[in-house]
């Protein structure tokens, strides 16, 4: 019994795994199409969210059955909890991508400053990589890994905070299209938190400790 | 340390010859001195702020003839908790609690080594009592075990042989409200224990157990014969009782363990030797040992992945 449920939890964490693959692709399709104003891939991109939604569903009713049929204990009790959880994340993510793809849609007509879609493009490529670090943490139960996401996010942080200076530099009729790239900015932004909250699951499957990297009032 | 509930009669009358009258839990008890194991619990710097120790168990070695049963097994329980004692089958989990009321000298050929101290008095003093011991220290059993006579006279019979005669019809529905078990019998004290369900029998047992007002009851086992409905109600009834007794809880099930210890002991069998014997592996709070054990062994036997 315990060899069958042993697989099952192996099972859910592989397809686990394979939506975060979907997330990164997301973050990636949806950097691009703003970079190249490419409204097709953000159509693309606002429809594949519903491929992250099916794994998303498929995992919470696999955690359902197995808390159901199984009690998991110890090491497979903490890796039940994070998976619920890193889930979650990702699936937001993936919402967050969606968002962006909208705004890009939305700002297509407004005429663009280079260096506010330089800057988001940098942040997108960011999200993307700390999307990937967070998910090999979890995967290799990696601490050294999860932590480095502090930093990591740092940087994309910083370059929120640059989008605002830029965005407030711009003139009178550029400011809607501002207005909107300072969402997405946001957006992106928050998908780098997430990563650090996958980070975050990877430590408590690890130490049995549930801390966050940072203290958010900071 | 202050408990919420008053404090049992001091040790040393377990060494006094068997009294007719002695002042348990519920007995009149308002001069008895504090007590010096909870003054020297209370200094030692390991014990669990608001736990006072009951038990001291030191360096246990049992062995039956040649075989080794348990070894060099160190730890302490303590009053008004319920301490589950898990591990596979052959660790010593029974061999281990049936020390701790000298069940385990009825087998004959058995060695016990090492000390236990009960409310910081020697439990195998040469002076002390063995049937002191087992009325202060009262065990329940795998199977339900009532004598083939009434209802009533189970639990009246304990009470009856140590000559605690006055008040026995309180002292009998006392013992049964406690069990959860009153509003099933109380119409029906004459007839036969042996027609109740198993589940109530257990609780029966548990009352017989009652009636003579121990300090700490020993479970061994006690819901494995049982269906789920009875199972939950002797768990919840041992809830109820930890606020006045301490409980020590010998389970094959773990999930058992885990709804029902506040600390949870895991023992395993250990080679030394060329010697198979159970030793102690791990003991910590029931939530640790569930979501956190800091030994491989113990992760290994609770998630299933022993062996």
């Amino acid at each position: 019994m315990r060899v069958t449920f042993a697989e099952e939890l192996g099972e859910l964490e592989g397809t686990l795994q394979g939506e975060g693959e979907l997330v990164v692709r997301s973050i990636r399709a949806a950097t691009r199409a703003l970079v190249e104003d490419d409204l097709e891939l953000a159509d693309e991109v606002i429809a594949f969210d519903d491929d992250v939604d099916a794994r998303y569903v498929a995992i919470e009713r696999g955690i359902e059955s197995l808390l159901a049929r199984q009690t998991p204990v110890a090491s497979d009790l903490r890796l039940v909890l994070a998976m619920l959880h890193v889930n979650l994340h990702l699936e937001r993510m993936a919402d967050y991508c969606v968002t962006v793809a909208k705004l890009t849609k939305l700002a297509a007509a407004g005429s663009s400053e280079p260096r506010i879609v330089a800057n988001l493009a940098e942040m997108g490529v960011r999200a993307e990589e700390m999307t990937r670090v967070a998910l090999r943490s979890f995967q290799h139960r990696d601490l050294v890994r999860a932590e480095a996401l502090v930093d990591l996010d740092e940087l994309i942080d910083r370059a929120n905070r640059r989008a605002v200076e830029h965005v407030l530099e711009l003139g009178a009729d550029q400011r809607e299209w501002g207005l909107r790239m300072l969402v997405l900015s946001r957006c992106l932004e928050r998908v780098g938190d997430h990563a650090v909250d996958i980070g975050e699951q990877t430590a408590y499957l690890v130490t049995g400790e549930f801390r966050e990297f940072t203290d958010a009032s900071h | 340390m202050t408990g919420r509930h008053p404090p049992p009669p001091p040790v040393h009358q377990l060494v006094t010859a068997r009294s007719h009258h002695l002042p348990g839990p519920l007995g009149d008890d308002a001069s008895v001195p504090v007590e010096l194991a909870e003054v020297a619990a209370a200094a030692r710097p390991d014990t669990p702020p608001g736990r006072a120790t009951v038990f001291e168990i030191d360096a246990l070695t049992v062995a039956y003839g040649p075989n080794v049963a348990i070894r060099d097994v160190s730890l302490e329980l303590y009053r008004n908790v319920i301490t589950a004692v898990i591990g596979p089958s052959g660790c010593g989990k029974s061999t281990f609690i049936r020390c701790l009321n000298r069940m385990s000298e009825l087998v004959p050929g058995v060695q016990v080594e090492g000390a236990i101290r009960y409310r910081g008095e020697d439990l195998y003093g040469p002076q002390v009592d063995p049937v002191e011991v087992r009325r202060r220290i009262g065990m329940v059993f795998q199977r339900p075990n009532p004598f083939p006579k009434s209802i009533y006279d189970n639990v009246a019979f304990a009470p009856k042989a140590l000559g605690l005669k006055d008040g026995l019809d309180a002292r009998v529905e006392q013992a049964l409200r406690r069990a959860a078990l009153w509003d099933e019998v109380k119409d029906r004290l004459k007839r036969s224990a042996l027609a109740l369900s198993g589940g109530q029998q257990q609780r029966l047992c548990i009352a017989r157990a009652l009636a003579v007002e121990p300090e700490v009851i020993l479970l061994d086992e006690p819901a494995s014969a049982l269906d789920p409905i009875s199972t939950a109600a002797i768990e919840d009834l041992m809830h109820e009782l930890k606020r006045e007794f301490t409980l020590v809880i010998v389970t094959h099930n773990m999930q058992q363990a885990a709804r029902v210890a506040d600390l949870t002991a895991f023992f395993s069998l250990e080679e030394r030797e060329g010697e198979r014997a159970g030793v102690l592996v791990e003991y910590d709070e029931t939530a640790k040992i569930f979501t956190h054990p800091s030994d491989p062994r113990t992760e290994g036997y609770v998630t299933g992945r022993f062996g």
